[in-house]
């Protein structure tokens, strides 16, 4: 069988004028040039508007002494699917229980939230953040004193108005 | 009427609908476990007398005017139990919630969590929310002395450690002290539990995180815990326990269950000493060679060279030294693969002995013997001699100039000199460490604990006890009865064992004193050894 063919039927030559169709560019272009309608953004000078349940690297909250919220219950290296967190407890001067290591490696991380979601003492967030570039891999394992430095906003889970989204 | 003649000395009853037949004098505690329903319970212990003052295992009773503690209460014929019927439901929920005015929610940094039963019960029963406005009072923590701390805003008052301590170790130096909201568990005046030899079952038996270990404070969640049936290496009594291990690390011993051997107990110088397990540093590859000359080689190229240096040697008089901590199987292909390579004339092993023994008064057949190493009466079972003093030294001055055969097995050498085995046409050495005595060996052969491989035991009681591998073993260190198997088998001429099950069964077929015995029949409780044999 046969495949059907077809043809298109175009004006000859020298007859056709493009005109019309080169003054309707012109005129979106000069519609831009006067009224412009800008979908790009002009970063880093202007930074972007992330949403509230953005979820980027991690930070860890702190006290008012400094020391970290982290009481190293290890639900957060439970829960993790990815299994990036490293976490080992112990004892401060205070008798407190506090992470001797607790080091969260983002290039495993998958960035869903479930750390900060479980975490009992509100110490684990995830951020409001995605500046990460550094200049060597081993700079991605985030030990406790860079997560206790960082200080982007952290990531609303949940409105807490309506915490259970009814 | 089959029988109307005698007692029957069974009874059944219902129990949710279900019919079940106990024997008499069974709890309806008990009689619910055998139909796999869990009635909770803090106060009474399976190993301890029971008060039934926890209040929370109270079950509904057709025909009894209130709730019943099921612990106490016995079984009767014709009994119709709810332990999960509105009423007893309503019961544990208030119970519940009752416990709850005084006890802290912190869970994310008690050190039971994950094994406590308060949180067990709460989550499956408790209400969702609490109720309580007024604030908890608070007690901090206090020093128990020995391994012990004390919390006690998180005890349950259920006094199961002031009853082990009073019935079981025969040692009153808990109490409970003051009343009501205000009582907690105390010590006498600054006398502690320092020094107490089995203190450390406290911190088992208690339900909640009250009684927390000092050693394992802080250490690792109960839920990442890898266990594993294993048998306690520590001394010939052979409690039967659990290796807790996280990381390739054992991070505890708990005591398991068998009535024969340690009840529900085990002592605290056998749940202190397993550092050791996570020694670092081990021999890792097999090596020929003496001194300067030793050059790592492959198992199997090690093997080749071993068999036929034995083989060329054969005849000459083989001298073995074997250890107390190594399983029957690797002690009886010790004693093939000396015995095939010529003349045994002495087979030796050196083991550390305590001054006394440490019996726990409540519970008789458990006794921290003073043989501290788990497997003496095996070895002498297969026909090794103890030589050298208490103290695991000495014994080897016959040895150390030997000029035939020399094997050792399992023993560091500790106190010997680089000399050791210089004159010896052949020195093998198996081991988990190098040693400076080590230094003439003409193989070195990495081999596992107990901890990495699988075998059995002969306990104090003449009972033989199986235990699993709970640990990956370093680099390619190998289990001994699977070297020693090996090699007996190409100079013996039967095939090589395929598991730790193999030697044994060939080791009951060479040893009258094991005779039918299997690993089936061993089970994770062990069986005794036929008792003319074990002591003939």
């Amino acid at each position: 069988m046969a495949i059907s063919v077809k043809v298109m039927r175009r004006p000859e030559a020298g007859r056709t004028s493009y005109m019309r169709a080169t003054l309707k560019g012109m005129s979106l272009t000069f519609k831009h040039m006067v009224r412009p309608t800008k979908v790009t953004l002009e970063y880093p000078e202007e930074q972007p508007d992330l949403h509230p349940r953005w979820r980027g690297t991690h930070r860890m909250e702190v006290h008012a002494d400094g020391r970290p919220k982290c009481v190293a219950c290890g639900l957060c290296p439970t829960v993790c699917p990815a299994n990036c967190i490293r976490l080992v407890g112990g004892e401060d001067d205070q008798g407190n229980r506090y992470p001797i290591v607790y080091e969260i490696d983002e290039f495993r991380c998958i960035f869903c939230g479930m750390c900060q979601e479980v975490c009992p003492v509100e110490a684990i967030h995830v951020g409001r953040h995605f500046e990460n570039a550094e200049y060597t891999r081993d700079r991605f394992v985030y030990d406790l004193d860079r997560l206790m430095e960082q200080d982007h906003p952290t990531t609303l889970l949940w409105d807490p108005s309506d915490p259970r989204s009814e | 009427m089959p029988d109307s003649g005698r007692k029957a000395n069974t009874v059944t009853l219902t129990i949710d609908g279900q019919e079940v037949t106990v024997p008499k004098g069974t709890s309806l505690l008990h009689a619910a476990e055998t139909l796999g329903t869990e009635v909770p319970h803090y106060c009474y212990h399976p190993g301890l007398t029971a008060p039934a003052q926890c209040r929370i295992c109270l079950v509904e009773v057709e025909g009894a005017p209130k709730l019943q503690p099921s612990c106490v209460t016995m079984a009767q014929d014709g009994q119709v139990v709810h332990t999960e019927s509105p009423a007893a439901k309503r019961m544990r929920q208030g119970v519940l919630e009752f416990y709850l005015v005084n006890h802290p929610l912190d869970c994310p940094i008690c050190d039971m969590s994950g094994e406590c039963k308060l949180q067990d019960y709460v989550f499956d029963e408790g209400r969702e929310k609490g109720r309580g406005r007024e604030p908890k009072r608070v007690f901090g923590r206090d020093d128990f002395g020995g391994d012990v701390l004390y919390y006690g805003d998180r005890c349950v008052m259920c006094t199961r450690c002031v009853r082990f301590m009073d019935e079981v170790a025969r040692d009153s130096r808990l109490t409970v002290v003051d009343r009501g909201s205000r009582a907690v568990i105390d010590t006498f005046f600054d006398r502690g539990l320092e020094g107490a030899s089995f203190a450390g079952n406290v911190v088992d038996i208690c339900p909640v995180g009250a009684l927390v270990s000092k050693d394992f404070l802080h250490k690792a969640r109960a839920w990442d815990l890898d266990h594993t049936q294993s048998v306690c290496p520590n001394c010939s009594q052979g409690c039967n326990i659990e290796l807790h291990t996280r990381d390739n690390l054992v991070q505890r011993l708990r005591p398991r269950e068998n009535q024969e051997v340690n009840g529900h107990w085990m002592c605290d110088y056998g749940r202190a000493n397993y550092e050791w397990m996570n020694r670092p540093g081990r021999l890792e590859e097999p090596a020929a060679g003496r001194g300067a000359k030793r050059r790592a080689v492959d198992w199997k190229r090690v093997l080749e060279h071993l068999f036929v240096q034995l083989r060329e040697g054969s005849g000459a008089e083989v001298k073995v030294v074997g250890s107390a901590s190594a399983s029957n199987e690797a002690l009886a292909g010790l004693a093939a693969v000396g015995g095939a390579a010529g003349d045994v004339s002495s087979r030796v092993f050196r083991s550390r002995r305590a001054a006394d023994e440490v019996p726990l008064p409540g519970f008789p057949s458990l006794v921290r013997r003073r043989d501290l190493a788990p497997n003496v009466d095996g070895a002498g079972l297969l026909g090794f001699e103890r030589t050298g003093d208490d103290g695991g030294g000495g014994g080897l001055e016959d040895l150390a100039g030997h000029d035939g055969v020399l094997v050792v097995l399992g023993d560091e050498l500790a106190d010997q000199g680089e000399d050791f085995g210089a004159g010896a046409s052949l020195y093998v050495y198996l081991g988990t460490f190098d040693s400076p005595a080590a230094r003439n060996a003409d193989f070195v052969l990495p081999v596992t604990t107990f901890a990495e491989e699988e075998g059995s035991f002969v306990n104090a009681q003449g009972r033989v006890q199986r235990y699993w591998q709970g640990m990956q073993a370093p680099g390619s260190a190998r289990p001994a009865w699977l070297v020693l198997g090996a090699l007996a088998a190409v100079l013996g001429g039967d095939g090589t064992p395929a598991s730790a099950e193999d030697v044994f069964a060939g080791l009951v077929a060479a040893h009258p004193a094991f005779a039918g015995l299997t690993y089936d029949a061993l089970g994770d409780q062990g069986a005794a050894l036929q008792k003319e044999a074990a002591h003939g």
